[in-house]
């Protein structure tokens, strides 16, 4: 009863209550800390999506016998393709294929027919495929043989390939994108959230003149700085989960390992941006510098994050660049913790450096706002 | 005409004097081209791959030499208790490959053996690539290796047309552009256009005689001097650097390129008369023109991928038209008759947001 009774007297408490009440009567912050999140998890989750499905088909079918129109279907069968348009000349559909209105084009040659039937050479087909996007053409080519390949396999006699892969999808069966860019965006809203908030409560101080005030209090440097951190800590958690409940409730991302671990990184990582955000607010002396280098700095954390394409595909410099970035293993943590379900015994290398980054950054930045107290 | 002008150099004669704002106008689109550049790859090379041959015959052993051939997986070793479900577990691998006992006498006697594969299913896009590709090998391992009795009935010719290497750069360099063109030049008009508003000399303009198309168009002919040299200096280095050039005719990209340095410029512009301080607008500008130009553009999945309502605001989005005319200048080569459509709409766009942007600043104005 004691403790509570001096922590409630405590210049800290009361500094922390103005505190609060200054963030909650700030309406604009209270919006950036649920609007902003909550839009991007949605358009992140929905609009991301890798899978590659419905390409549009068009189809040149010299021979137009049901052999070829069931070929065809085949390719239309798993919604892989879509046929969006049938030609009548081949360079009707390579025009199609060069303004970019179909991504595939199949051409059926007149004696498709009878080579399926005869017993040496065998039917050829062609198919162009639209490669200015890379990554769907060498998806599409892989569908395209893959389905014509079985489309040819029914002509021959029953004989099942001596040897057969079969492929299991851990963490994420269904192979659901949203559940790759969700866990990721959570990161992201987070570094966000930190660093611009953070930043914001330094500034405004600093530009209205009352950071001269906070000074002719008798609190310590400690206390005022603590008082600073307290309430944007918690606001921060509780982005958090308003976070993961959009996760869980409109992606259905599954979550598989502990809470309170989660909630204790996610703790920590706001550690990591509240001291990025403090360190911006200290150095830049205008509120437009410090928007300004707040974007020089949450671009490339974002970009080196994984969040939106996988560290793995980088180049080497850069995978080796982005263990400097304290987000990539906040979102190493996040993916492990939702999907697969890791605990400590595996995230503790990410563990440990988000745990540095934070001591390092909050020591750096409190200490800097210190000497401009004194 | 005189006082648009005259606006014009008043607001560049700003701009100049502030070195930060005129370094960071300069050196983030840099970065950003950068690290966009080189680091957003979709497609896994070098994959992480365990393979467990509980066989370790002949046939096995050269199953796994060319499975690591292929150049597309990288063998890794660990060793756990479980080292297929730890290894994935703890991210060392990607996937898994395990070659059952008897595997070399099966596939003798005749009979089907099968190999397990298992595959990390976080990253979406790559358990695809990986699961297709173990797939496609098997296939032509047991081609090569004259194991499969018969011979294929269709041979499938694939020919990939614009880009046969593949190469991501392709695709991504010139999206970067739109993403770059899309977000800072509105940044830096939102930021012009907010500080008036904050520092109160807005209300001198609305005191003088000036319009309030005047005045947009004055700050806007600024920005778009700007955005110019912005894009110059990133579309410039990023085509020496990625070896890019113009695959056909470059007259849309130029002209479509202005009048979305226009739209971009004028999106900043509208979202500045919006917002009553800097930091609303750059709240602003940095979550529409980042979501909208990152998510909603094409930029990194196609288009078709975006569902149905989200798929209606990508048609108001300049990034997205711009990202089409640039795809379609430095790798499809089309020129006018497949992108026509693109600079139309920019043209629409801007004259929509110049609009809205009037009407909002006129309601504000003195009647004069």
């Amino acid at each position: 009863m004691n403790i509570f009774r001096r922590l409630l007297e405590s210049r800290f408490f009361v500094l922390a209550v103005k505190e609060i009440s200054q963030i909650l009567r700030n309406k604009q912050l209270i919006f950036l800390l649920v609007f902003p999140p909550t839009v991007q998890l949605l358009i992140f989750g929905f609009a991301l999506s890798p899978s590659v499905d419905h390409l549009k088909l068009g189809v040149m079918d010299y021979s137009n016998t049901p052999m070829s129109r069931e070929l065809t279907a085949a390719l239309t069968a798993n919604r892989v393709f879509d046929v969006k348009s049938m030609s009548i000349d081949e360079s009707d559909l390579s025009n199609q294929v060069r303004r970019g209105d179909i991504t595939a084009g199949l051409i059926i040659p007149t004696d498709f027919n009878r080579s399926l039937r005869s017993e040496n050479n065998p039917a050829e087909v062609q198919v162009l495929i639209d490669a200015v996007d890379a990554n769907t053409a060498g998806i599409a080519s892989g569908y395209a043989t893959q389905i014509i390949n079985q489309f040819g396999q029914r002509f021959t006699p029953e004989v099942t390939p001596p040897i057969q892969t079969e492929a299991t999808i851990l963490y994420n069966p269904g192979l659901v994108s949203s559940w790759f860019i969700v866990p990721g965006v959570i990161g992201l809203v987070l570094n966000l959230g930190s660093s611009l908030v953070s930043t914001a409560a330094v500034v405004r101080e600093k530009d209205t003149g009352t950071l001269e005030q906070l000074l002719m209090t008798p609190a310590a440097e400690w206390e005022i700085i603590l008082a600073k951190v307290v309430p944007l800590f918690v606001l921060l958690l509780g982005e958090v989960m308003l976070a993961l409940s959009v996760a869980h409730f409109i992606f259905q991302v599954p979550f598989r390992g502990s809470l309170p671990m989660f909630l204790f990184f996610s703790g920590l990582y706001a550690c990591v941006g509240i001291g990025v955000g403090f360190l911006l607010a200290t150095i830049s002396k205008t509120q437009q510098q410090a928007i300004l280098t707040s974007f020089f700095i949450n671009l490339p954390l974002i970009q080196l994050s994984g969040a939106i394409a996988p560290v793995e595909s980088m180049p080497k410099f850069f995978q080796i660049l982005s263990l400097a970035n304290p987000l990539r293993h906040y979102v190493k943590i996040a993916r492990g913790v939702l999907l697969k379900g890791n605990g400590l015994d595996v995230l503790y290398p990410e563990a440990i450096a988000l745990f540095c980054f934070a001591i390092a950054l909050l020591y750096i930045s409190t200490s800097k706002f210190r000497s401009q107290l004194n | 005409m005189k006082r648009i002008l005259a606006q014009c150099k008043k607001e560049l004669a700003q701009f100049r004097r502030d070195r930060l704002t005129l370094a960071l106008a300069f050196i983030l689109p840099l970065m950003t081209l950068f690290i966009f550049g080189f680091a957003i790859r979709l497609e896994a090379k070098n994959i992480t791959l365990i393979v467990q041959d509980f066989d370790r015959s002949n046939l096995s052993q050269s199953y796994t030499e060319r499975l690591y051939a292929t150049n597309q997986f990288t063998p890794v070793q660990w060793n756990g208790l479980d080292p297929v479900k730890d290894g994935l577990d703890r991210g060392i691998t990607k996937a898994a490959v395990i070659i059952p006992p008897k595997f070399n006498a099966d596939v003798i006697a005749g009979r089907t053996s099968t190999v397990q594969v298992l595959i990390d299913g976080t990253d979406v896009n790559n358990a695809r690539v990986i699961k297709n590709s173990l797939q496609a090998f098997t296939t032509v391992f047991v081609r090569d290796q004259n194991l499969a009795q018969s011979q294929p009935k269709i041979t499938p010719h694939i020919r990939l047309w614009f880009n046969p290497g593949r190469q991501e750069s392709l695709y991504i360099v010139p999206g970067v552009f739109g993403l770059i063109l899309a977000i800072y030049p509105s940044l830096l008009a939102a930021l012009a256009m907010s500080r008036e508003k904050e520092q109160g000399t807005i209300l001198q303009t609305y005191a003088s005689s000036i319009s309030a198309a005047e005045l947009l168009l004055g700050k806007c002919l600024a920005y778009f001097v700007v955005a110019m040299g912005q894009a110059f200096v990133v579309i410039g280095l990023g085509c020496i650097v990625w070896r890019l050039g113009f695959a056909g005719d470059p007259t849309p990209l130029l002209i479509g390129g202005a009048l979305f340095l226009l739209a971009s410029v004028m999106f900043g512009l509208f979202i500045g008369v919006r917002a009553n301080n800097r930091s609303v607008a750059v709240q602003g500008v940095a979550t529409a023109g980042f979501l909208l130009a990152l998510l909603l553009s094409g930029f990194i999945y196609p288009l078709s991928n975006i569902p149905f309502p989200l798929s209606l605001i990508s048609n108001i989005v300049p990034a997205r038209y711009f990202i089409e005319l640039s795809r379609d200048a430095f790798v499809r080569g089309t020129g006018w008759s497949g992108v026509w459509i693109a600079p139309v709409m920019l043209l629409v766009l801007t004259f929509a947001l110049f609009n809205l942007s009037r009407r909002i600043l006129g309601r504000m104005q003195l009647p004069g």
